[in-house]
């Protein structure tokens, strides 16, 4: 079961490179969504082997929630060009990124392995992976001009927080995904709602449009 | 009613209203706001008058809590909170008038107002750390749409960058509370009660690393949140182009709201990772923050860029009262709380019957108001020297206990300089207030003639009071409150 786990922790964080180097928003929203249920699968094997009713909840309503709904509601309010267009323009090129994201990587692992840590009932190994995850997220934000791809970012590096919790107690992971779940509704709600707003002041998703604010 | 029926209700009455906003008619949102505002500082008032005689209510298995030094921050934005409600009464009938919003407008904007006051009063309450983060990040959630109330690009601009910066900033604090969580493992168990009681109960027992990771990314976390630098950049830009009354609040009270976060994780993680090392941090933070506002002060042309900047160099002075640790300067710092926070609304108040007159932030484009709004011309002159540190006002006390705590806990460097950036601040502040308020004009047509209407004065008015009244004598019960929430502080 360990070893299940440990592909999974892997695979969220593969998933997240594949959103670091998406091309497209319809690439970065699929590779939200698929990090969103492979790490509620991670909380379903967590449940397998622990038999903590917590951890289905939590399964079953990151799966639910990250990986359909948000990406729904996403591909909803960016239909049409935006959704497919290919971004050409980007504060971060890919190969550049993607040396980054191996160097944020290796930093969280090397973080993680650092702090004393009581395994409860994942590794140390998947402390790292998931502090990389949030390093990512965080990073695609800064390196992508693009507004909903700097929201997938942010949405990635929440799952990587989620994945933390998990790490640290399936308890509190259960507390902390609750006020994840409510911050990212709420918060996917009201970014939708500026990146609707910015397609009708600037007729772009381009946040390099707006740069008026100096000084 | 009970203590427990009290803290709910302080929460409660905001949810409430903004639930009858929802539905209720444009033309009733003003009423509706200044009665449940009103009703909401009251049961605000009482709280901190119990916690003056109880010293603090723990309530629903450590979920809620209050003690002196969350009401000090619960006094601030109850206080903030109100006086906004009347001033926007005030700012929105004036931009109905001159068709600058629409009637159907009030409705988005008290809704998500009461939801703003709503989670800061959340924050002040949250006994579970969970839940404090929760309302942390929901005061953002509720504002970043009020920041872009008037809808065109600047403001869109303010809002995405304020919500993508403190939204980042509230994922890394979020990793420092589970990490915090970590670090009590050891001594608490697998699974515990993730709340200040039980926390400060092992505070001495928790992992000295976790904690003092914990604490940094707290620091940076929620630090980005209350604009220490460099995380500040999204303060400038959404408190300069939010409603007025908006701006009040953000500066004087939410801002107050993420320092409560980080004071509070200091409280709990200094025994294990040793004070001194907490300290250093903070000291760090405050001293580059103080530093970086000054700079942009001296250039600055918007007034409120130029308000918004003071609220960075402010924030740097409390973390540094709060780094120094001693009795003064921690008393200096939370007296900073409340002094900034008056005085930083009554000049969002002042400065915003200027918008409203001269449709215009940019300071050389604005002359001659003690001709055109006399009334205004003292709040703008008072709040200037006020909110720069001059005598007699509250954030001179403030500033001068910090400096004093710094020399008395022999760091006479650190006390110089910060007198020095202080000194730096002090013109760049009240010269362009100054300059708007007696330099000659051209003020002919609608800008010669008098003020606006007394509701947008009265507000500000208060607060002017309030400040000069607390720099010449700090009432007892706030002397009390300030004593018994740095004694939190320092257990």
């Amino acid at each position: 079961m360990a070893l299940a786990e440990a592909v999974l922790a892997t695979l969220i964080l593969i998933a997240t490179f594949g959103l670091l180097i998406a091309r497209q928003v319809r690439g970065a929203i699929t590779g939200y969504a698929a990090q969103s249920i492979l790490l509620g699968g991670l909380a379903i094997a967590m449940f397998a082997g622990s038999r903590l009713p917590h951890l289905l909840a939590l399964g079953l309503l990151t799966i639910g929630i990250k990986g359909f709904a948000i990406p729904a509601v996403v591909r909803f309010q960016v239909r049409g060009p935006t959704y497919r267009r290919r971004e050409i323009a980007y504060y971060v090129g890919f190969p550049t990124a993607l040396l980054v994201g191996a160097g944020l990587s290796l930093v969280g692992l090397v973080a993680a392995s650092r702090l004393p840590f009581h395994p409860y009932l994942l590794s140390e190994p998947v402390l790292g992976l998931a502090i990389a995850v949030i390093l990512l997220g965080l990073f695609t934000t800064m390196a992508r001009r693009d507004a909903v791809l700097q929201l997938a970012g942010l949405l990635a590096a929440e799952n990587g927080v989620l994945l933390v919790g998990l790490v640290v107690s399936p308890e509190l992971g259960l507390l902390i995904e609750f006020a994840l779940v409510l911050d990212v509704v709420i918060g996917v709600a009201v970014m939708g709602f500026l990146i609707a707003r910015m397609h009708e002041t600037v007729a772009s998703t381009d946040t390099s449009e707006l740069s008026r604010l100096r000084g | 009613m009970t203590d427990p029926g009290l803290l709910v209700l302080v929460v409660a009455l905001p949810l409430v209203a903004a639930l009858i906003s929802l539905v209720c008619s444009a033309r009733l949102q003003i009423a509706l706001a200044l009665v449940f505002q009103v009703g909401t500082f009251g049961v605000a008032l009482a709280l901190i008058a119990r916690i003056l005689v109880v010293g603090r209510i723990d309530a629903f298995a450590h979920w809620l809590y209050l003690d002196s030094l969350s009401a000090v921050v619960m006094l601030v934005a109850a206080v903030v909170s109100v006086l906004a409600t009347f001033y926007s009464a005030g700012y929105l009938r004036h931009e109905l008038q001159h068709r600058v919003i629409k009637t159907d407008e009030l409705r988005k904007y008290f809704v998500l107002f009461h939801l703003f006051v709503f989670a800061m009063l959340l924050v002040t309450i949250a006994g579970n750390l969970g839940l404090l983060w929760t309302a942390i990040s929901a005061t953002t959630l509720a504002s970043a749409p009020l920041v872009d109330f008037y809808g065109s690009h600047e403001p869109l601009e303010a809002a995405w960058k304020y919500i993508v910066l403190t939204v980042a900033g509230s994922l890394l604090a979020l990793l420092g509370l589970l990490l915090l969580y970590q670090s009590g493992v050891a001594s608490l168990g697998n699974s515990y009660d993730f709340s200040i009681p039980v926390l400060a109960g092992a505070a001495s027992h928790l992992s000295p690393t976790l904690a003092s990771t914990a604490f940094l990314l707290i620091l940076v976390g929620f630090g980005t949140k209350a604009g220490l630098a460099p995380m500040h950049t999204w303060l400038p830009d959404a408190h300069s182009q939010a409603p007025s009354p908006i701006c009040a609040m953000l500066s004087g009270a939410e801002l107050n709201c993420a320092m409560l976060g980080i004071f509070r994780v200091y409280t709990l993680t200094a025994p294990a990772a040793g004070a001194a090392t907490l300290r250093t941090g903070m000291l760090v933070f405050g001293l580059v923050s103080m530093s970086v506002a000054v700079v942009f002060l001296i250039s600055q042309r918007n007034f409120k860029r130029l308000l918004a900047y003071s609220s960075v160099e402010q924030m740097g002075l409390i973390s540094v009262g709060v780094g120094l640790g001693n009795p003064v300067a921690l008393i200096g710092a939370l007296l900073l709380v409340v002094t900034h926070g008056f005085t930083k609304c009554l000049m969002f108040f002042a400065t915003g019957n200027l918008v409203l007159r001269f449709r215009s932030t940019t300071i050389p484009e604005i002359r001659g108001v003690v001709r055109a709004m006399p009334w205004t011309a003292v709040l703008l002159i008072g709040g200037a020297l006020a909110i720069a540190g001059a005598p007699p006002f509250g954030v001179f006390i403030s500033e001068f206990s910090i400096i004093a705590g710094a020399f008395a806990g022999h760091f006479w460097v650190l006390g110089a300089l910060v007198a020095a950036l202080l000194l730096l601040g002090f013109i760049p502040l009240v010269a362009p207030f100054h300059r708007m308020t007696f330099s000659n004009a051209d003020t002919g047509g609608e800008v010669a003639q008098a003020e606006l209407s007394a509701v947008t004065l009265l507000p500000a008015l208060v607060l002017l009071g309030a400040v000069l009244v607390i720099g010449v004598w700090i009432p007892n019960p706030l002397n009390q409150l300030l004593h018994h929430a740095a004694a939190v502080m320092t257990r």
